[in-house]
């Protein structure tokens, strides 16, 4: 009993953030709705955008996005890792996304051809545990092979579940490899990883089976629930700040030195900071992210959900305001450029591009504010053609984006500056 | 040994390098031991300032992060700051720095994990 409370004391703020989602889903809608919507969210092709909102209610997707982290701590604890901050942004990412395209179902395979990579690389299995909390962001392919297809069952879940071993086990060595590509300033590195995959996966289903994606995506979102997100977000953004305060009342004391990093991967806050400044910045991001939702009429759909907390879980892993606002500028010029020549209709791709852009927050943090604009301004001018070439089966979009912006981009500025070594001392 | 360790090896002496040249320290040697189990490392500079040698214990003495192993690695020996030293940091066991004869020794030990039985 005493352990329990121990282990509960420890991980206060996400135990209490997951009861958060799961109790909303049973007070906002009835349990037969929840299990009707929740079979639908496991059948579900799962190619972007699939908003589960829209495919399955509020319940049923809050008790999807519960289920999934819930499973994920489960197995942090079976390996016996710390949190830290790439694993907490993993797991907000994970519950981000459950939001719009991840279940139970589709992300299994991923896992366990992670797992017979480490085997054969004779590695724990825990020491790949950055890229398995981010690899389920290319299971929609799990998904459309087995649902999408129309293949009979005997051959289409064979070839998902193996196509997802495939993908699992590919991942940890070319992921490693991406990250030299844009030199650490994508922060969703793996979601550039999997766009590549999954730019060749498109390629064969549409070379050799003959398949469209274009059918299967989706921009049909559902922003019914935009006042029951926006009080969840500001609720789980208060846990964050209110543990941090909790565990330190001098914390804000921290805050200064946390803002100076730059943010390039692998910056762990909660490693480099303390746990609880890491979370008051978490709480920080989150209620940027609602300001930003609030001031630009966003409606919040499951997508946009996904892209706020994949924003606060990155709050412990290299996004801070100072490197974020200035790239979400950049891409909220451009939304709102949109906003005004199509009459409000600016697309939920555009709309959650003010949240993602964040993956090249780093390039602020390093190359300052005004940089940061124009790379968060290019980041959004780029994601459509991204999403053409990826086809949509890597969930991260916009980490794919973002690894072309940084690759291109950070050359250039690195070339512009005559001090190059001599800037801000950093973490 | 194998390719990976070895790898990551020559990319910890190209940081470390890096490192002591962006803060001013261009004559210095890095010698290393490699054992089946432990790779130790000796770099030899002339008197490190207190700044910087404290960076360095600082940075250099993180806890081992066995997840970086995988992941960020591929970094490592590609420094923009003067002040990163972090991933090196996560990947090596234990760091220490001896004075002798107006010399500094930076002494850094790692073990290697791609021996472990599952």
């Amino acid at each position: 009993m005493h352990k329990i409370f121990a282990y509960l004391k420890k991980r206060i703020a996400i135990i209490t953030a997951l009861f958060v989602m799961f109790a909303m889903a049973f007070v906002l809608d009835s349990p037969q709705n929840i299990y009707e919507g929740y079979l639908e969210i496991l059948q579900s092709p799962g190619v972007l955008i699939s908003d589960y909102l829209y495919i399955a209610g509020l319940g049923a997707t809050l008790f999807n996005v519960a289920s999934i982290m819930l499973i994920n701590i489960v197995m942090l604890e079976v390996l016996r890792l710390k949190m830290t901050g790439p694993i907490f942004a993993g797991l907000l990412t994970i519950a981000g996304f459950s939001f719009f395209g991840k279940n139970i179902f589709n992300t299994i395979p991923i896992y366990i051809g992670i797992y017979l990579y480490a085997r054969m690389q004779n590695l724990e299995f825990k020491s790949f545990i950055i890229v398995v909390l981010f690899s389920t962001g290319i299971s929609p392919i799990v998904s459309f092979l087995i649902f999408g297809t129309g293949w009979s069952y005997a051959a289409s879940i064979p070839a998902g579940i193996l196509v997802g071993m495939l993908t699992g086990f590919i991942l940890p060595a070319f992921s490693a490899h991406t990250i030299r590509f844009h030199k650490g300033y994508n922060l969703y590195n793996i979601g550039f990883a999997m766009g590549v995959l999954s730019m060749l996966y498109t390629a064969i289903l549409g070379m050799v089976f003959g398949f469209e994606l274009e059918p299967f995506r989706s921009d049909e979102t559902s922003e019914a629930f935009h006042n029951e997100l926006l009080f969840l977000t500001l609720v789980l953004s208060a846990i964050f700040i209110a543990w941090g305060f909790i565990a330190n009342t001098q914390v804000l004391k921290k805050y200064p030195k946390l803002l100076k990093s730059t943010g390039r991967l692998v910056s762990d806050f909660v490693r480099d900071h303390g746990m609880d400044i890491a979370m008051i910045n978490v709480g920080v991001m989150g209620i940027i992210s609602a300001l930003f939702v609030v001031a630009l009429n966003i409606d919040i759909s499951g997508a946009v959900m996904g892209g706020i907390l994949t924003v606060m879980g990155f709050g412990a892993f290299g996004k801070h305001p100072k490197n974020a606002v200035p790239v979400m500028l950049g891409a909220a010029f451009w939304y709102g450029i949109l906003y005004m020549t199509n009459d409000g209709d600016v697309g939920v791709g555009i709309a959650i591009a003010v949240l993602f852009v964040t993956a090249v927050a780093p390039i602020a943090g390093r190359f300052g504010v005004f940089l940061g604009i124009f790379a968060g301004f290019i980041h959004v001018m780029l994601l459509p053609l991204t999403l053409q070439f990826q086809g949509g089966f890597d969930l991260y979009n916009n980490g794919f984006a973002a690894g072309f912006v940084a690759a291109i981009l950070v050359p250039i500025f690195e070339a512009l500056r005559k001090n190059n070594g001599e800037e801000a001392e950093g973490v | 040994m194998s390719t990976p360790e070895v790898k990551l090896i020559t990319k910890i002496i190209r940081e470390l390098s890096m490192f002591l040249m962006l803060h001013g320290y261009e004559q210095f040697s890095i010698e290393t031991d490699k054992e089946k189990t432990l790779t130790t490392f000796r770099v030899k500079v002339k008197t490190l300032d207190e700044k910087t040698k404290n960076t360095m214990l600082e940075k250099l003495n993180r806890a081992r992060e066995i997840e970086i192993e995988t992941y960020g690695w591929q970094l490592v020996g590609d420094l923009d700051q003067k002040s990163e030293l972090e991933i090196v940091g996560s990947l090596v066991d234990d760091a220490k720095i001896e004075e002798e004869n107006g010399h500094h020794s930076i002494i850094i030990t790692r073990k290697n994990p791609y021996l472990k039985k599952h």
